[in-house]
């Protein structure tokens, strides 16, 4: 029974759109949770978004269509939304407040938790180390995700950013250690929900996934309400049970459009874009739900994705998740218009704990070389295709075009992967190997010798490299990738 | 011309034509031989590319099936998982109206009338002692001031008494 005694309040002085505000009533506080009976019986269930002397203006989750003020009563319950954690949970789909959609009965719980949770307490806290391999080689070895790290998915509309999150959903792993995911959809569309829901059906299924869906005519309050939702039970499964959690949210700026929503309901003032002065810390309070804690097992790592409205990544919602994570996996359009999946900018993104989790006794010994040399021979090709945009491929140096090569090899053989193909770190790096490997062996300098030696790197060829100068010759190796038409475009097909 | 210059002109011709039937039959054995060979080696490349066609169709066919097969047992799981989670619902949506009819039967009991006391003091202790208490059809009462009502009835106490049981309701479909 509620902290009220199950007192219910009958007087509802107006019911406005979503909103129900409720006369007479004593105790009440802000995000409290209100169960609203109608007079038919019909139970439907609200948030108080203010309280103000004896009113209470409360937010309806299923919305106010069809009650009837005279008839309705409001139960307020002490205290905000608290919901049962626990193994139950797992191959459970729910809509964004955790009621079920997928026939079964609600979620049980042998106890239950506030959903507001509270941030891990910084002295408590375990330095995140070990990967969370997502099966998707580009982040993978470039951006290693390490259990307990939050890193943040930029995207931009249009760009297949819920494939991609779908995806690390579906294939991640920590190497045979017990594990799940909890996935937090917000604002998504039918389709997009629909499509979720599919992609990761085979691991609903084994019983490692928690599935939340709040669709895009869900009530705003409630898209609110999904991702504590999802870090509550996240937190329990991770530091009771002792799994290894990886929490994705999509998409967090519809999230954070919500919470402007809310925000202007109350009458508060408008910050930055109209969104609410407290945006960085309410998004703080989600994103420092993870981590690890001392003497406790499991793990909870977060990859909130959100799209940059316009591209534009000094927007409010990415500028302040940039302050509080630790990297960024930027997607590119114009990698998405070369056709290369999944289009994520390298030289942009960044993980900035990878070091903690890849690397020798983690992942492979030549793993974070391996990483540095493509990101810098990557950086090479970017200025040398600037170049040849102003001066034309013929008139680049041999070495150069050699750069144009391999980036041409890192995109096609290395970054692209197909969407349902989860693909190990060690096939990954070979593919940053090949890659590698269309550059003279002069270029690879931070790659160590045996290394070189045992990848078989060649030097240059200054004869073949003087033929060139005069034109396109064609190289003796068939190997070498001064064919445009080079094996290694070949193996990416 | 008479008949032995002929026969001196056949004669004399009788090397050349030999020569040319040689070789003429020398060329036809090695176009043959060719030819032989050419089409072994056709014969060959065909029944190797026949090879490589088959492998490859087994290979994509068993691919497809590995895919299909992958998609039947996706599909045979949701059903089977569905079919799990609706007959649990089934169960506790029993055992919620099972429980409000048990509860009911109370109505029937001797020990009815001091339950409905203790409930009219609950309901007076919420809401003050000038509530207005009236008795509820499924049993329990109702009390109501202006503004503000507290439901007491057995069906509404029940339910909430099975709110309250919380992961204890697991044991209806676990061991």
């Amino acid at each position: 029974m509620s902290r009220s005694g199950g007192i219910e309040y009958t007087t509802v002085r107006e019911l406005r759109g979503p909103l129900a505000i409720v006369a007479g009533v004593s105790g009440i506080g802000w995000d409290e949770y209100v169960r609203i009976t109608l007079a038919s019986g019909e139970r439907r269930h609200g948030v108080v978004l203010d309280a103000d002397r004896d009113l209470a203006v409360v937010q309806v989750l299923e919305g106010t269509a069809g009650m009837d003020p005279e008839g309705v009563r409001a139960a307020f319950s002490g205290g905000p939304l608290r919901v049962p954690v626990g193994t139950d949970w797992l191959g459970r789909v729910c809509n964004g407040r955790g009621e079920p959609l997928d026939g079964g009965p609600p979620v049980f719980g042998s106890r239950d938790a506030e959903v507001g949770g509270a941030p891990i307490n910084p002295v408590r806290r375990e330095p995140p180390s070990e990967p969370v391999l997502t099966g998707v080689g580009v982040v993978d070895a470039l951006t290693t995700l390490v259990r307990g790290q939050k890193l943040p998915v930029f995207s931009v509309a249009g760009l297949p950013h819920l494939e991609l999150a779908a995806q690390i959903a579906a294939q991640a792993t920590t190497a045979g250690e017990a594990f799940c995911v909890v996935f937090a959809g917000m604002g998504l569309t039918h389709a997009d929900a629909s499509f979720v829901r599919d992609a990761l059906e085979e691991r609903s299924a084994a019983g490692e996934l928690v599935l939340l869906l709040n669709t895009a005519d869900d009530p705003v309050i409630e898209r609110i309400l999904t991702p504590r939702i999802a870090l509550t039970v996240a937190e329990h499964l991770a530091f009771t049970d002792g799994r290894h959690v990886l929490v994705v949210m999509a998409d967090m700026t519809t999230y954070a459009e919500a919470l402007r929503e809310v925000s202007a309901a109350r009458g508060e003032v408008p910050a930055r874009r109209a969104y609410p002065g407290y945006l960085y810390s309410d998004l703080a309070s989600l994103y420092e739900r993870c981590g690890r804690v001392r003497g406790r097992p499991g793990s909870v790592t977060v990859v909130p994705v959100l799209t940059m409205p316009a591209g534009d990544i000094t927007h409010p919602v990415p500028d302040l998740t940039g302050y509080i994570t630790e990297g960024q996996i930027v997607l590119s359009p114009e990698t998405h218009a070369r056709g290369v999946y999944p289009p994520v900018d390298a030289l942009s993104s960044l993980s900035r704990l990878m070091r903690k989790g890849a690397g020798p006794g983690r992942t492979r010994d030549d793993h974070l070389d391996v990483a540095a040399q493509l990101l810098a021979s990557l950086a090479r090709a970017r200025q040398v295709r600037d170049l040849a945009d102003l001066v034309g491929r013929a008139a680049l140096s041999p070495t150069d075009r050699r750069y144009l090569d391999f980036e041409e090899a890192f995109l096609r053989d290395f970054a692209d992967q197909r969407d349902d193909e989860p693909r190990g770190l060690d096939a990954s790096l070979e593919r940053g190997w090949r890659a590698l490997l269309t550059l003279p062996r002069g270029q690879l300098s931070m790659l160590p010798a045996g290394l070189l030696d045992a990848h078989g790197a060649r030097e240059s060829d200054d004869h073949e490299d003087a033929d060139e100068v005069g034109g396109p010759g064609r190289p003796e190796d068939p190997d070498s990738p001064e064919d445009p038409d080079s094996p290694e475009e070949e193996a990416s097909r | 011309m008479t008949a032995a210059a002929s026969d001196r002109t056949a004669n004399a011709l009788h090397p050349v034509r030999t020569g040319l039937l040689r070789a003429a039959h020398a060329d036809a054995e090695a176009l043959l031989a060719r030819a032989d060979r050419e089409a072994a080696s056709l014969v060959e490349q065909a029944r190797s590319d026949a090879r490589a066609l088959v492998a490859e169709a087994r290979r994509q066919g068993e691919a497809d099936g590995a895919d299909s097969a992958r998609d039947l047992l996706v599909r045979a799981r949701r059903e089977a998982r569905s079919r799990t989670l609706g007959a649990r619902r089934e169960a506790y949506g029993r055992l919620r109206r099972e429980a409000a009819e048990r509860v009911g039967g109370l109505c029937a009991t001797e020990g009815y009338a001091a339950l409905r006391e203790r409930l009219e003091q609950r309901a007076r202790a919420l809401l003050g002692p000038g509530a207005e208490v009236t008795g509820h059809a499924d049993g329990g009462v109702v009390a109501r001031t202006p503004g503000r009502r507290v439901d007491l009835s057995l069906t509404e106490l029940a339910d909430r008494a099975l709110d309250r049981m919380g992961g204890e309701v697991r044991r209806l479909w676990e061991p």
